[in-house]
């Protein structure tokens, strides 16, 4: 089993891998890369050479190309002495013709600076190819923070050391003096109370919707206003402030509003908010109704399966082709037309997240929708076991139907559905589209619909990675539930 | 047929099925009485109503099957007035068991063998499930499972197909039915293993005192365990008999055709025996004696009138104008002529019936 597992984990990471890697390639040559600027409302009032070499930087620091200016050139091929020569004239040519070989494309950008005086820059750039774009995407991706993080020419003397101390709850946690995160290890009263700021994927920052936010705490940190609370800071300052002590880092320059709270140079903290992050918006909605759909839906299958080809049978036939037949838009609408008899809200920012109201209909609709194909196979899977041998070997022990169902069939007939639990638990996260649009609901399901359209490299390439490695940890999840509920299958490697 | 140990009695018995949107008879008026502790054995091809007629005892017809006439008496009642499925439970599995053609399906894969078998326990001796288990490990020993303790707990697929018949003979007898139904208990297993389960079940018989109705097309078994065959074509007994008439004097024409297929007495180098022709087909009426048209012996009267039940001797029956004092005399079949010393000097080679 545990050998296993670590195959088959390996082989996972592998095609997560191979996934990622393909949708870099396709991101990164395929997206053009003019259209994305459009939405950047600071590049529209650049103009001029500006606005072309702002263009560069963009392209460089979305790890499209190299991006070089003459200085860089000059100083690259010459080094600090002949860098003055260079620029002065003297020598350019030889350093661009350097990079030309190097295979820059040197580009003489003749336009107007930003008073409208024709002006002239020589920049050179280089595209990335293929193999280059996937090794800086994964050579990036894992930031893994140490003593020796924090670079700050104005503080020499910082102490470089793992340390055991007390938050301000009076908790111990693992704290770091020198590296970037102040709390390596902490406890605190939320899921999965133990956290980690050691490990950290960075994945790019978004663009070019919230331009400089990092894609990651988009998905992860909260939403809504800041919430703020009763705290005590290490300065013995005790205010009600949003900011979260475990999240904080080190700031070069900590101003005065810093240094009345914090005795260090760990200052730069995230503030908490009143409305739950993206993902856990998706997540709670989705696995409330995650569990309301198959609490409708398999009771109602096993009885479509038991009385089969008579009332409750058809009743079940005809609903599961109506919810399938029609499309989920009408569906949505009508149901949000019946919820508006119970006053609930038809869109969810009306009352927001403090309000339970907001959440039903929401939930109801994405239950009742994922209903008719769970009762389906709960009703196929039942009726094909049913007609089982050893179902007829139980009649014939002297069973009654109904402990026929219960002791033998539902057992049996459980094993795919199980297998199936994990991936309708990461469909949560990207398949409740239409439901999270129609009601506004500030979840993932529009995230990546959104920044492909948007053309958000980042984002996709961030939701890419996400979804490809919740399917696959699902898919190995569905396999070690299956071995729970069947005997038969064992995980177990060629010579296990 | 007169006999005071009779444990069950069927008469007249007719079962219907409704085959998309036609009606086919598939038990065409059969009376049979089975005698207490005697084994009997029901032969026939494929189709000829032998699982539907024992299926009728315990009320186990598919759902587009009826009886539509006929009694089935067992224990001073009739067993075709029951009408829901609680009234069948009294009977079934309790009184009267089944054991199936393929063990390897025959049990729930994803339940222990243990808790298939103190289910039954439990369910119609109404023991707790501690004693339970202590019956079921016994009587896992006494079908000859090895460390019953131990594979109590495990799971069907650790067990080989002989084990699983074994276990499901277990079952059946778990609650000491008075009959025991085998429906070609042996088919799916190969022939080492059919001798050991024929001989556990000829060996539980004695000790447990049931009788047993054996469903096969194998007459090697038929000669070895019973004491009773009736033969079966197109729904009807058309032979009935102590096991040595119908070997050594059958009387119809579809006995002598069965017995002569017998691959043992296939001679080198010549072709093995076959009934030519199909059976009839069962949606439409027969009219006079159904294998007439197959028969090599059939005479104007069998295409006419269905022909009754000749007596032989007292306990030997056989469905066929042959034994008509008009019809004309006619031999069996040479190939079977000396059936006993043919067969016997098989045994004697050390056959798989055999004496083990």
């Amino acid at each position: 089993m545990k050998k296993y597992l670590f195959i088959r984990i390996l082989k996972s990471i592998f095609s997560i891998l191979v996934v990622v890697s393909i949708v870099i390639v396709m991101v990164y040559k395929l997206v053009p890369t003019t259209k994305m600027f459009g939405n950047d409302a600071g590049y529209q009032r650049l103009k001029g050479i500006d606005k072309k070499i702002y263009e560069y930087n963009q392209l460089e620091r979305l790890g499209y190309l190299d991006y070089v200016t003459t200085t860089d050139m000059c100083s690259e091929v010459y080094g600090e002495d002949g860098l003055s020569a260079c620029l002065a004239g003297e020598n350019t040519q030889e350093a661009y013709k350097a990079f030309e070989d190097r295979g820059y494309t040197i580009e003489v950008i003749n336009d107007v600076d930003e008073k409208g005086q024709p002006a002239t820059a020589t920049i050179g750039y280089r595209y990335y190819n293929p193999i280059e774009l996937i090794a800086n995407f994964y050579s990036k991706l894992i930031v893994i923070d140490n003593p020796w993080a924090v670079e700050d020419a104005n503080n020499p003397d910082l102490e470089r050391k793992y340390y055991i101390g007390q938050d301000q709850n009076g908790i111990p946690a693992l704290m770091c003096s020198g590296c970037n995160y102040k709390y390596q290890i902490y406890f605190d009263g939320s899921f999965p109370f133990i956290h980690q700021n050691i490990i950290e994927l960075d994945l790019g920052d978004s663009y070019p919707t919230r331009i400089g936010v990092s894609t990651v705490s988009i998905i992860y940190s909260g939403q809504g206003s800041q919430s703020p609370f009763m705290q005590t800071f290490p300065t013995g300052v005790e205010r009600s402030s949003a900011l979260m002590q475990h999240t904080c880092r080190y700031k070069a320059n900590p101003d005065h509003m810093d240094t009345q709270l914090f005795t260090d140079n760990y200052a730069s903290c995230d503030a908490r908010y009143d409305a739950p992050s993206m993902v856990n918006t998706s997540l709670i909605m989705g696995f409330i109704s995650l569990v309301l759909a198959y609490i409708i839906a398999l009771p109602f299958g096993v009885a479509m399966a038991r009385n089969k080809d008579k009332l409750v049978d058809k009743i079940g036939i005809v609903y599961i082709n109506l919810l399938i037949a029609v499309p989920s838009l009408a569906v949505i609408f009508f149901l949000k037309y019946i919820g508006s008899f119970f006053t609930l809200p038809d869109r969810f920012p009306q009352l927001g997240f403090g309000d339970i109201r907001s959440y039903i209909m929401p939930i109801i609709i994405l239950a009742l929708i994922s209903t008719p194909s769970l009762m389906m196979w709960a009703r196929r899977y039942m009726v094909d076991q049913s007609n089982a041998d050893y179902v007829k070997f139980a009649r014939a022990k002297g069973l009654s139907q109904k402990e026929i169902y219960t002791k033998h069939i539902l057992k049996n007939a459980i094993i795919p559905i199980v297998n199936g639990i994990p991936q309708s638990v990461v469909s949560c996260l990207s398949g409740a589209l239409i439901t999270e649009t129609m009601f506004s609901i500030p979840g993932m399901g529009k995230l990546l619909p959104d920044s492909i359209k948007q053309l958000n490299i980042n984002m996709v390439l961030t939701l890419t990675l996400l979804f490809t490695t919740l399917s696959v940890i699902a898919v190995i999840c569905g396999d070690i539930l299956i071995t729970v509920v069947d005997p038969r299958i064992q995980l177990a490697a060629k010579g296990d | 047929m007169e006999n005071n140990n009779i444990i069950l009695s069927v008469k007249d018995l007719v079962v219907k099925f409704k085959v998309r949107d036609r009606v086919l008879t598939a038990i065409r008026n059969v009376s049979l009485d089975f005698e207490e502790g005697k084994v009997v054995a029901i032969v026939g091809e494929s189709g000829s109503g032998k699982s539907v007629f024992t299926k009728t005892f315990t009320g186990m017809l598919d759902l587009n099957g009826k009886v539509t006439n006929g009694e089935v008496w067992f224990e001073g009642k009739n067993l075709m007035e029951n009408k829901t499925d609680e009234d069948w439970l009294k009977i079934r599995g309790k009184k009267i068991a089944t054991v199936f053609q393929d063990p390897m399906t025959s049990l729930n894969p994803v339940r222990t063998i243990g808790y298939q078998i103190s289910e039954v326990i439990i369910k119609h001796q109404g023991k707790s499930k501690e004693e339970a288990k202590k019956e079921a490990i016994q009587l896992m020993e006494r079908v000859g499972i090895y460390n019953a303790e131990q594979r109590y707990n495990e799971y069907p697929f650790m067990y080989s197909g002989g084990m699983r018949q074994r276990i499901v003979i277990a079952i059946a007898l778990a609650c000491h039915p008075k009959i025991l139904i085998c429906d070609e208990p042996t088919t799916a297993l190969d022939v080492t293993i059919q001798a050991q389960i024929i001989h556990l079940i000829k060996d539980l018989a004695k000790e447990y005192g049931f009788t047993t109705i054996y469903i096969t097309h194998d007459l090697g078994v038929v000669a070895n365990v019973a004491d009773r065959v009736a033969v079966m074509y197109a729904g009807q007994i058309i032979e009935y008999g102590e096991v040595e008439e119908i070997f050594y004097d059958p009387r119809h024409p579809y006995t002598w055709g069965l017995l002569s297929s017998l691959p043992q007495l296939g001679e080198k180098g010549s072709e093995l025996f076959a009934i030519h022709g199909t059976p009839p087909s069962l949606f439409e009426e027969i009219k006079g004696d159904a294998f007439a048209p197959r028969s090599d012996y059939a005479m104007r009267i069998d295409f006419e009138e269905e022909p009754p039940m000749f007596k032989v001797t007292d306990t030997h029956f056989a469905k066929t104008w042959l034994l008509d004092p008009r019809a004309p005399k006619v031999e069996k079949p040479k190939v079977i002529q000396n059936l006993h010393e043919k067969l016997l000097a098989l045994t004697a080679k050390g056959g798989i019936y055999g004496e083990h």
